[in-house]
């Protein structure tokens, strides 16, 4: 068990930088979910702690070692790919056992793990046979059967469920988790999905141009975004965002005009705007009601998924705003419709697009 | 679905296509069953001008015979069986480790490596002739099996690395990175999982490199003079006769000498099957 310790790490190929200088804390036993656009450095981050690639300045430690000039295999880790990188000519046997054959294990030795991580994910009756004989959730199993085996203090996941089916992802999701649960190890986890970051992580770490925009617990990151962009990243389906100018309205509020001219009135919650400054005004799909009075919108769009019903609206001024209403509203397209919006739910973004306020609802 | 199958295409292309195969087919095989017929032809018919004619009689088995009477065919096939065995494992074991190299590692120069071993495929090895003839005299390796199996080992390395590494690079390198991460070494790594993921391009290069250096000839008359070292190609020269051309045994002995390149490839075959790598990543 060990704690991972990243230290102004940064990463480049020839030129062009990939890893911005990355500072990060990761518990010992902690569920850490790396997620981020493609091209954001989540992997390539992963990759540099299971010494996979070099890292061009910084520092590494796992466990309180430094590990910049440490061999893959000696760090303690153990990686599952997103693609498996099972041998293909190999039994399911020999696919987990073949790492601890080769480092001079004695059968007798080998034997008991096999089982035990056999046993944990289902694959007992499965050990005979080929990686081309099992379907993808399976193979998926074998491949974190073998990094069970080595009993590392810290497992890397690079994408593992991308290739699964949507089904097969949620149950894999949850025996993900419940590994976690069971071995107590450090876990670190690379996804494009949020809803994966959300549901399994302990802590997650938003990734984007090779610099940490946010790290945080998932619900944290939910109703505390500290920027636009994991405001937008965080949330399905995406927070809307609609430009406005803010102005003080005393007594600590602050009066925001939104760009079709309809106003709202914030709790500025200590926070201050000068006259006339322009914002963004984020505001999550689930926390607007259709059919009250607030903003006025046209109908684009209905979608109706029997729990919910979402509706895509444009405001007077062209800019989209999407609506989650309950599974029984109605509304036709090219209707009008009056978007009742909830200012505790607002979130406040400055030119920037850093956070002024948060539209926590936990306050 | 592509190729379209010849069933569906217009009636007339059909039977054009069934009208012209068999020509093609027969065409392209003329001067194979002029050797096969040759070969059985009693000596008779070719003194008689009888050339494409029907045979007037079966002469296989004395012709045979003959050649295995008249000439030292049979030392010159050992001969040969020593020249390509030796260089078919010389080229593909020593390309199994150059691909593998340049495959896997990322070091400065390894394009310009690649670059110089496939630029030497382009050398016309007539120019090398001469100065390879010297080098083999000087190192006392001219007119011996030894020297032919090393100087067709260097030739053809060049071709065999193109071919292993690109194979190599074909393979998900992911394998390569999981084994890494789990502590195994790289050489039980190109042992354990890159070599038996090779196996089909081993077996394709091994055929193909038994029939180039078997059907040798050019090499064989350069840096073979004795008939202690002759492989079949060149021996065969024996067969010529003093004051004809037997063609009859010419033929049969080429029929001899083209069989173990056959053969090789038969035996060979069920190693090619592709799919080898299937499983190995996403399905």
């Amino acid at each position: 068990m060990a704690e991972v310790t990243l230290r102004a790490i940064t990463k480049s190929f020839g030129d062009v930088k990939i890893i911005k200088g990355v500072d990060l804390q990761i518990a010992d036993g902690e569920f850490c979910v790396f997620v981020g656009p493609s091209g954001c450095g989540k992997s390539t981050l992963l990759r540099m702690i299971a010494g996979l690639e070099d890292i061009t300045s910084g520092s590494l430690a796992i466990g309180g070692k430094e590990m910049a000039d440490v061999e893959p295999s000696d760090r303690g880790v153990a990686m599952v790919f997103q693609s498996y990188a099972l041998y293909p000519h190999m039994t399911v046997k020999d696919n987990i056992s073949f790492g601890l054959r080769m480092t001079g294990h004695k059968p007798a030795e080998i034997e008991p793990k096999l089982r035990r991580a056999a046993e944990m994910l289902q694959l007992t009756h499965l050990l005979d046979r080929k990686p081309s004989q099992l379907s993808g959730g399976q193979r998926q199993r074998v491949a974190i059967g073998r990094a069970i085996v080595r009993e590392p203090q810290v497992f890397l996941f690079d994408e593992p469920l991308s290739n699964l089916d949507a089904a097969l992802r949620v149950q894999m999701r949850t025996e993900i988790g419940k590994l976690h649960h069971d071995l107590g190890a450090t876990m670190i986890y690379v996804t494009h999905d949020q809803v994966e970051a959300m549901t399994m992580a302990d802590k997650i770490v938003v990734l984007n141009g090779g610099v940490i925009e946010q790290v945080g617990s998932p619900l944290e990151l939910y109703h505390r975004p500290r920027n636009l962009f994991v405001a937008g990243f965080i949330g399905s389906p995406k927070m809307n965002v609609i430009p406005g100018t803010a102005s003080p309205a005393g007594e600590g509020r602050i009066e925001v005009t939104l760009k079709d001219g309809a106003k709202v009135t914030l709790d500025g919650g200590g926070a201050t705007v000068s006259s006339g400054q322009s914002v963004t005004l984020g505001i999550r799909p689930e926390h607007l009601t259709p059919g009250r009075v607030g903003l006025k919108a046209t109908v684009r769009l209905a979608e109706y998924l029997g729990s919910e019903t979402m509706f895509y609206a444009a405001l007077a001024d062209g800019s989209e705003i999407a609506v989650k209403a309950d599974g029984l509203a109605k509304a036709a397209i090219g209707s009008s419709l009056d978007i009742g919006l909830n200012p505790a739910a607002c979130h406040l973004f400055d030119a920037n697009g850093m956070a002024i306020i948060h539209g926590d609802l936990t306050r | 679905m592509f190729p379209r199958p010849i069933q569906k295409s217009a009636p007339w292309l059909q039977a054009s296509y069934k009208v012209l195969l068999p020509i093609a087919l027969i065409v392209w095989l003329l001067p194979l069953i002029g050797i096969a017929v040759t070969s059985i032809r009693p000596s008779s018919d070719l003194a008689a001008g009888n050339y494409f004619g029907w045979p007037t009689r079966f002469a296989g088995v004395e012709n045979y015979t003959a050649v295995f009477q008249n000439s030292n065919i049979g030392w010159y096939i050992l001969n040969s069986f020593k020249v390509t065995i030796p260089t078919v494992i010389g080229a593909v074991g020593l390309s199994c480790l150059t691909g593998f190299a340049l495959a896997v590692y990322k070091f400065r120069l390894n394009l310009v490596v690649f670059f110089m071993f496939v630029a030497g495929n382009f050398v016309p090895f007539q120019i090398l002739a001469i100065p390879v003839r010297n080098l083999t005299v000087q190192l006392g390796l001219y007119d011996t099996i030894t020297g032919l199996v090393l100087f067709h080992v260097a030739f053809q390395t060049g071709f065999c690395t193109l071919f292993m590494r690109n194979f190599i690079k074909a393979l998900p390198f992911a394998l390569i990175e999981s084994a890494r991460v789990e502590g195994v070494s790289e050489w039980k790594i190109f042992r354990h999982i890159v070599l038996p993921l090779m196996r089909p391009a081993i077996a394709a290069l091994a055929v193909l490199i038994f029939t180039f250096v078997w059907n040798d000839y050019f090499w064989a008359t350069i840096m073979a003079q004795s008939a202690d070292v002759r492989p079949v190609t060149a021996g065969m020269n024996e067969l010529k006769g003093q004051w004809k051309v037997a063609w009859e045994l010419i033929t049969a002995a080429s029929i001899v000498a083209a069989l173990p390149p056959v053969a090789m490839f038969f035996l060979m075959q069920k190693h090619f099957i592709a799919g080898l790598t299937l499983g190995a990543t996403k399905g």
